[in-house]
């Protein structure tokens, strides 16, 4: 008879449960994908830490499933509490409480049940989605997923455990309430908020909270890189004083605005206007503080999904700025590899066809002199020793990579190996080469082959005296895919630690095919955790400001039928749903959105910073697009949420 | 004087096919401006039914209402919003305040939607809220108030627009017997000092005495009518529970 029940309230509450639905579905569905890829061999067999990323895709996957079941569980109970006065009416027909906690819980796992099918069905083709975009970040050919019995079950046991995490709530305050207030519960009294002012100034600092954790933010990013102490402290100290803007903002601006408008007699008297400002007012003054837990959790998605793809960019032009050619070496001159250039060159025959080979050296005067200019010098740095070019192998290799030739007009260039180098002041270094001074004449382009964070290119004269450091080779391979892991194992060797108590496997040559598959999958697995994320934050927060507004249509149905009774045409009425549902679903979500800004220029820094210069104008782009798709999700739901509302409430 | 209702061999029936119920069944009747007429009849016998197809909330299935010479059974569905707006005024069993406005903010509702300027509105307030009374309480929330302070409360912002007509559907329903008298008194109020026209609906025999006017509905038909004349209200009341008892129904006391 219970589950009779359960079934009949399902079927019966479909309307209510259609968001709530849609979102538990797109999530399970992106679970499914996310833990199939977890279990894909060929792709987890690309990246060569592969146990640690797949517990680290693991602990993602049930850290989100939490999260899931605590909105679930905040969603249930208050879609439950539509329904005190069915419950109340079981109990006085006489159910136990057992008998309602069951009907209850029956109901859920009837919710569960369709969702996971329809997740999974959905999945199938999300995780093929999940595939192509892996496959498109590690800059490999699409292949197609074998789905795994491993990513079904671990599926289904962190749905049952979300389902079963988010009913505890409810069916613990079903045990516990009383039946009078489930049929009398008392109704939420309408206050009006007492000191609006205080608020507006709660939000005014907040603002400049968030405003100073940017700055902050952007502050200890920059002491990072300079590698200075207490730079840890600084990015988590804005990071906290964000986190507390952006909830303290909400609830001030859900206090204020509307507040204060209520108080412009010449604004409010207009139309609709006093309806639609008393409604939102108690709507977001009861949700102030959900408010501004949901635009943490779009901030955070949003944020996440930046880091993320500037990630990838900083990944693509790493991969682009140290590997410039196919496959390059810097040979140590006393460390005797038994993989010589010569040996090379027969080995990567036999996996690829070369086209060109480069030969040049590198070499060193045995001092610091130049490290002098900079903060490696001194105690610990003693063995640092300048490292040198000449100008025409240089040029050569330079010429090679498409620079145009280097002049040095009687001096000397050094080459940094990123921009920050360009900070410290050369100015006053002169080099003695063969009784000859060399002034700095300025810097080069940042270069990939610097083996050290910098390095001089001087006349071919001055080398003479030097000592040779190391043999560099390069080799440009004909375009074509090859077997790079194979190769790379080829060009490695066992060597004992300095120390000799242990012995590892070395490879003096960087392969870039080799970088892209290692990196690339690395990458991939950031990129697409950060996704999954952001994409599940942002469902789950649009689903409870839909289930929020949809939860009070009963209410809103009886004030629109006052409204329609003194003569609200029905075009006037949806104006002013309109304006209702857009402005709770609206707050939440501006101020994120708004947040893609920095976060676009933080992440520009971040790159600068790294020496990208080249992908500099790629974060902002990213963020641009991260925030239109989040929008249009945004819109998505807003829409759906709307056109139920307007169809339960506005009188046809 | 002036018609301003006329009702014309009004229909309504509900379903089809070979279950049809009759709700009104060719009823005519007309008020005069001014006039405090009170409609009842026992549960089922039309008199919600007639009050919602007056108010235009709902359509006679044929015949005519007319409010103002304007015949509200043609007219289109945004028209009869501002109809509605503009020539009604509307008094519900439950109040129908709504919750999250203030009582200041609920009684110039209807001036909000008709876009009157703020000084407009701000004199009428003061006219209606005076009146009736409800001065002290506007800044208050409906909740805050007792059931009588919420139906004057209603009351004014029935008459803020100065409508052509006030309907009320139970008014007393949900008031206790205290309160009802102290709400007839307000519509006498309004009746006579207010100029306002007034058709009620209520089963009620104390409220049918404060009208000057019955009309006895019994399915879905005029069954009677009663005039109360000069006549003092404890007669009228005594006659009505005669036309009452004659009818079926049943009374509450004075």
């Amino acid at each position: 008879m219970l589950s009779k029940l359960a079934v009949r309230n399902v079927r019966r509450q479909i309307g209510n449960y259609v968001i709530y639905f849609i979102t538990v579905s797109l999530t399970v569905a992106l679970m499914f994908a996310v833990n199939s890829a977890i279990f894909e061999k060929h792709l987890m067999a690309k990246a060569d830490t592969i146990g640690e990323l797949r517990m680290g895709l693991i602990a993602i996957t049930v850290l989100v499933s939490l999260i899931v079941s605590f909105v679930l569980g905040y969603a249930t109970s208050f879609m439950l509490k539509l329904r005190k006065r069915e419950f109340g009416t079981y109990l006085t027909l006489g159910m136990t409480r057992k008998n309602i906690v069951c009907i209850f819980l029956l109901e859920t796992l009837i919710l569960c049940a369709i969702s996971l099918a329809a997740g999974i069905v959905l999945g199938l083709v999300f995780y093929q989605g999940i595939m192509a975009v892996i496959t498109n970040v590690m800059d490999v050919e699409f292949a197609f997923g074998a789905y795994s019995l491993k990513g079904l079950l671990l599926t289904v046991a962190l749905v049952l455990g979300v389902f079963a995490l988010s009913s505890v709530t409810s069916a613990l305050f079903l045990r516990r309430v009383s039946i009078y207030n489930l049929l009398h519960g008392a109704k939420k009294q309408e206050r009006n908020v007492r000191h609006p002012a205080v608020w507006l100034a709660v939000t005014v600092v907040s603002l400049a909270a968030i405003i100073t954790a940017c700055i902050l933010f952007s502050h200890s990013l920059k002491t990072i890189f300079k590698n200075e102490a207490g730079s840890s402290g600084l990015i988590f100290m804005s990071l906290l004083i964000l986190a507390a803007g952006i909830i303290f903002f909400h609830t001030g601006l859900a206090k204020s605005v509307v507040n204060l408008l209520v108080k412009n007699k010449r604004f409010k008297n207009r139309g609709t206007n006093a309806f639609t400002l008393r409604s939102l007012s108690s709507k977001l003054s009861s949700n102030a503080v959900m408010a501004g837990a949901l635009s943490f959790l779009i901030a955070f998605a949003i944020i996440g999904a930046n880091v993320s793809f500037t990630q990838q960019i900083a990944t693509e032009e790493m991969i682009k700025s140290n590997f410039p050619f196919d496959v390059y070496a810097v040979i140590d001159k006393t460390s005797n590899s038994p993989v010589s250039a010569d040996k090379a060159e027969e080995i990567i025959s036999k996996y690829a066809k070369i086209e060109k080979r480069y030969d040049f050296d590198f070499y060193t005067s045995q001092n610091s002199y130049l490290h002098s200019f900079t903060k490696w010098s001194g105690s610990g740095y003693e063995s640092l020793y300048d490292t040198f070019i000449s100008e025409s192998d240089f040029n050569r290799v330079y010429g090679a990579l498409g620079f145009a030739p280097i002049e040095l007009n009687g001096g000397f260039k050094i080459i940094p190996e990123s921009n920050f180098i360009k900070s410290f002041d050369f100015s006053n270094a002169v080099i003695d080469a063969n009784g000859t001074s060399l002034a700095f004449k300025g810097f080069a382009d940042v270069s990939p082959l610097a083996p050290c964070y910098f390095q001089a290119v001087v006349p071919d004269g001055a080398i003479l005296n030097m000592v040779p450091e190391s043999d560099c080779v390069i080799f440009d391979l004909k375009d074509g895919k090859f077997d790079a892991m194979a190769m790379r194992e080829e060009l490695s060797y066992q060597k004992t630690s300095t120390f000799g108590d242990y012995t590892f496997m070395r490879c003096d040559f960087q392969i870039k095919e080799y970088g892209r598959l290692v990196y690339g999958a690395g990458n991939a697995v950031f990129v697409v955790s950060a996704l999954y994320i952001a994409v599940v934050f942002v469902f789950m927060a649009m689903a409870i400001l839909a289930l929020k507004t949809l939860s009070g249509v009963s209410e809103d149905k009886l004030r629109y039928d006052t409204l329609f009774k003194l003569g609200a045409s029905k075009r006037e009425q949806s104006r002013t749903l309109l304006k209702q549902t857009f402005a709770f679903f609206f707050l939440p979500f501006a101020l994120p959105v708004l947040l893609s800004i920095p976060a676009g220029l933080i992440c520009t820094q971040i790159v600068n910073l790294s020496g990208l210069i080249s992908a500099t104008s790629r974060p902002i782009a990213t963020a641009g697009l991260i925030a239109l798709v989040m929008s249009a999700l945004y819109v998505l739901y807003f829409t759906a949420t709307y056109l139920l509302t307007k169809r339960t409430v506005i009188k046809a | 004087m002036n018609k301003i209702l006329e009702v014309q061999n009004i229909t309504k029936h509900y379903g089809g096919g070979s279950v049809v119920t009759k709700a009104l069944d060719g009823i005519s009747f007309e008020l005069e401006k001014g006039e405090f007429v009170a409609v009842m009849g026992a549960s089922g016998s039309g008199k919600s039914t007639l009050l919602n197809v007056i108010a235009t909330i709902d359509r006679a299935s044929s015949g005519d209402v007319k409010i103002d010479g304007q015949n509200v059974c043609d007219m289109r569905e945004d028209a009869l919003s501002a109809f509605r707006r503009d020539k009604l005024g509307f008094i519900f069993q439950d109040y129908n305040l709504l919750d999250t406005l203030t009582i200041e903010e609920n009684i110039v509702l209807p001036l909000n939607l008709q876009k009157k300027s703020v000084e407009h509105t701000e004199r009428e307030l003061k006219r209606v809220a005076a009146a009736l009374g409800v001065g002290d309480q506007l800044k208050k929330f409906p909740h805050e108030l007792s059931g009588g302070q919420r139906q004057r409360a209603a009351c004014a912002r029935a008459i803020i627009t100065s409508p052509s007509l006030v309907l009320a559907d139970e008014p007393t329903g949900a008031l206790d017997s205290k309160n009802s008298k102290l709400l007839m008194k307000t519509f006498e109020l309004m009746n006579e000092a207010l100029g306002s026209t007034i058709l009620t609906v209520t089963h009620d025999a104390v409220v049918g005495s404060y009208a000057r006017r019955i009309l006895f509905l019994k399915d879905g038909k005029i069954w009677s009518e009663l005039v109360r004349g000069n006549r003092e209200r404890r007669d009228f009341y005594s006659e009505i529970l005669s036309v009452v008892s004659a009818l079926g129904g049943d009374t509450d006391a004075v």
